[in-house]
């Protein structure tokens, strides 16, 4: 029996629990939120084939469990997946912070050890966009310079874990190192697909040390974010910004032959469904109940380096999540 | 009269950076709307 145990029901892991529960093969969802409520609210959305248990940092993983979904904030996903690993269970999880990814990749040597697959990043971007570079990639002879934005949040913790991103030091690679980005301002406007357009983005570094993983040896990689807008309060107040509209654009250069030519992909749609869906998919294939992994992949790893592509986003497209490519002359 | 002509300065080299903090953001790094093309989203083919 595949039996699923997602912990974390906010905004992202609340549509990745209704993603799941779509999935044939997937037979058993084990829902665990530090708000009860809320995995209860959840676990009558899906019905029999979802129950609630209780977990806490420390907790071991539950018996029976095939595979754990994380939908934590970024940085308390670190003790889940350890205990993933003692049970030498595979684990796909959303966090999308430097360090957060960063404490995991640590965890690399010892997921080899136990041979256990780790995805880290399974959200918009890193995630969505990590699939994007890697689909690129198949249609150039080599790569030599990846560009990823990103707009919106995923929700009230994204959020924060945004503005912390911000307000640190971005890193990017250039040739072929990870080093820190030195200029006083990164900011460039980006045309995003619509309905999210033009929007100013400043160069962070997040989910950088995934892509380098993936493409060892391109010369630059470069990850850009929309700074979120002022906090709003009182009658204002968004109860959920995970459900604004947010958007990926993926610019990967290369050759085709002699010609120095760029693969320019995008998505958009509501931060916390796109999210969602790409963690439930990254879970469903680790459980086997799609095809979407390229091989068995023990290790800490970013959707890039593990996934087939093309099954990946034809998997996302029939759960509403579809991909578009700029044509035409890109500027930005 | 030092301490107007030190004013004098103030104002001088204030009006001075004005000027070249608005030339630098004027011609800065920014992004020109695309005139030709567009997103097509992926379908079928491209997905086999």
């Amino acid at each position: 029996m595949t039996s699923v145990l997602l912990v974390g029901v906010g905004a992202v892991g609340d549509r990745a629990g209704r993603q799941l529960a779509a999935t044939p093969g997937i037979e058993r969802i084990l829902i665990a939120d530090r708000r009860r409520e809320r995995a209860e609210a959840l676990r009558r959305h899906i019905g029999a084939r979802a129950s609630v248990v209780e977990w806490r940092p420390r907790d071991r993983v539950p018996p029976g469990v095939t595979v754990v979904a994380c939908a934590l904030p970024p940085g308390d996903d670190v003790p889940l997946v350890l205990a993933a690993l003692d049970a030498g269970i595979p684990v796909a999880t959303s966090g999308d912070e430097h360090d957060g990814i960063a404490t995991l990749l640590r965890l690399d040597g010892d997921a080899r050890a136990r041979g256990v697959t780790v995805l880290v990043g399974c959200g918009l971007a890193p995630g969505l966009s990590d699939v994007l570079a890697a689909h690129a990639a198949t249609l150039l002879d080599s790569v030599d310079e990846i560009h990823v934005a990103r707009a919106g949040i995923a929700g009230a913790k994204s959020e924060a874990s945004l503005r912390r991103v911000h307000s640190d030091r971005a890193v990017e690679v250039r040739h072929g190192e990870v080093v820190e980005v030195r200029r006083r301002t990164s900011h460039e406007l980006v045309f995003f697909p619509e309905p999210v357009g033009a929007q100013e983005c400043e160069m962070v570094g997040v989910g950088i040390d995934l892509l380098a993983d993936a493409f060892p040896g391109v010369d630059r990689i470069t990850v850009r974010a929309v700074e979120p807008p002022p906090r709003t309060r009182g009658l204002f107040a968004r109860e959920d910004p995970g459900g604004r509209w947010g958007a990926t654009k993926v610019e990967v250069w290369g050759r085709v032959g002699t010609a120095r030519v760029p693969v320019v992909y995008g998505a958009a749609g509501r931060t916390a469904t796109v999210g969602g869906t790409v963690l439930a998919v990254a879970t469903a294939a680790l459980a086997g109940a799609v095809v979407t992994l390229a091989g068995q992949h023990p290790g800490v790893h970013g959707l890039a380096s593990v996934v087939a592509p093309t099954a990946f986003l034809a998997e996302l497209a029939g759960r509403g999540v579809t991909a578009a490519r700029f044509e035409g002359v890109p500027v930005s | 009269m030092h301490a107007g002509r030190a004013i004098r300065r103030s104002l001088l080299v204030v009006a001075i950076a004005g000027i070249a903090g608005g030339l630098v953001r004027l011609r800065g790094k920014g992004g020109v709307p695309p005139t030709v093309g567009g997103w097509r989203q992926l379908s079928g083919p491209e997905f086999r």
